[in-house]
């Protein structure tokens, strides 16, 4: 039984694994949401699907928006792009390329780099499997075990029925409640805190402290 | 880098290093999540709150873009059923796999509930509640 590793090298652990995906990807990743999408992947696909063919009108409305742009002119008054007309009102000024540009980064900067295909999901999921399984065997801790260790025997329940209920409920409350919440430790946690953004805040601020108040129930209390 | 290949293998490089780094901060070990939640030791919760402050500095320097997200309804009583049930079964989404990785059999029952969790959610949020999460979820 080895002793887990320094704060400081979890911290640090922690940050390059968000960082580096983060960089890679240009997307934030939450095994929560992995799990929600690959656990409905009929409908994931077809929203991909439905994704793929939009992509490809877009593409055509912007190929056709360049070749009107360039036989008309790039004048104030040109009927630019065919999504010109509730956007620039004739005898603007302003000159329709910027336009065509600026579509593309808002619906970026609204959606992010859209999700992550479904089977880079998958392979997340099986990927924290087998770090799991390497870092337990590199440690000497993997010990193949029918109940949760001592803290749980002594700090929830020793009877095997009773922690069987009392996980599959814990685990219904962790799935349904990170789904409700929109992420979970790693998606709200690490990305969304990374990013200050007010709503993963809040809900990393709510969940941390309802897992407190609970923890101190089961310590002290039952 | 954002093709299909390089998203896969980000995903498959992130999965090994969240397993064994969770792994090894202790994030599967039940004892060491009471103490963290307990305040009797603060090594997961520096290890925690370490990496969001460095996460925090990195991506101000890289000026990373910061998504939209509303605090739509759900947020709040999500929030408390995740905390209420990551204290009592000790899982996030991720720590159950690890726990089975590491050993621990019996966390496939809490798999097993988080599945049925997040399955339920997805039924009722399209029959019952109707949020507005104001962008893609997270």
């Amino acid at each position: 039984m080895s002793t887990y590793w320094p704060w400081w090298a979890g911290a640090v652990g922690l940050a390059l694994v968000t960082i580096n995906y983060t960089l890679v990807t240009d997307r934030s990743f939450g095994v929560s949401s992995a799990w929600d999408r690959v656990l409905h992947w009929r409908r994931e696909r077809r929203l991909e699907r439905m994704e793929e063919e939009f992509t490809d009108d877009q593409a055509l409305v912007e190929a056709l928006a360049a070749a009107t742009a360039e036989h008309f002119g790039t004048g104030a008054g040109a009927p630019a792009a065919p999504q010109a007309p509730y956007q620039v009102p004739y005898g603007e000024s302003q000159p329709p390329p910027p336009d065509v540009e600026r579509t593309p980064d808002e619906t970026a900067s609204v959606t992010g780099a859209g999700p992550a295909p479904l089977f880079t999901q998958a392979a997340l999921l099986v990927s924290v499997f087998l770090g799991g399984l390497i870092a337990a065997f590199t440690s000497g801790r993997f010990q193949i075990r029918y109940d949760m260790g001592p803290g749980f025997r002594d700090l929830v329940t020793a009877d095997p029925l009773t922690m069987v209920v009392l996980l599959f409920l814990g685990g219904v409350l962790v799935g349904f409640g990170t789904r409700l919440a929109g992420g979970c430790s790693s998606g709200h946690g690490l990305n969304g805190c990374g990013r200050l953004r007010p709503v993963s805040i809040v809900a990393t601020a709510v969940f941390f402290g309802t897992a407190v108040g609970v923890s101190f129930l089961l310590w002290k209390v039952i | 880098m954002r093709t299909r290949g390089a998203v896969l293998l980000a995903n498959i490089i992130t999965g090994l290093a969240l397993g064994y780094v969770v792994t090894n901060i202790g994030f599967g070990d039940y004892a060491e999540l009471n103490r963290m939640f307990t305040f009797q030791d603060l090594r997961m919760f520096l290890a925690f709150a370490g990496a969001v402050a460095l996460i925090v500095c990195v991506f101000a320097l890289l000026r990373v873009r910061r998504t939209p997200g509303r605090i739509h309804a759900g947020v709040v009583p999500g929030a408390v059923l995740f905390g209420t049930g990551w204290a009592i079964s000790g899982g996030c989404p991720a720590i159950p796999i690890v726990q089975v990785a590491s050993g621990y059999l019996p966390a496939l029952v809490t798999i097993v509930g988080v599945v049925v969790g997040i399955r339920l959610c997805r039924w009722a949020g399209t029959r019952y509640f109707h949020l507005d999460r104001g962008s893609c979820e997270l």
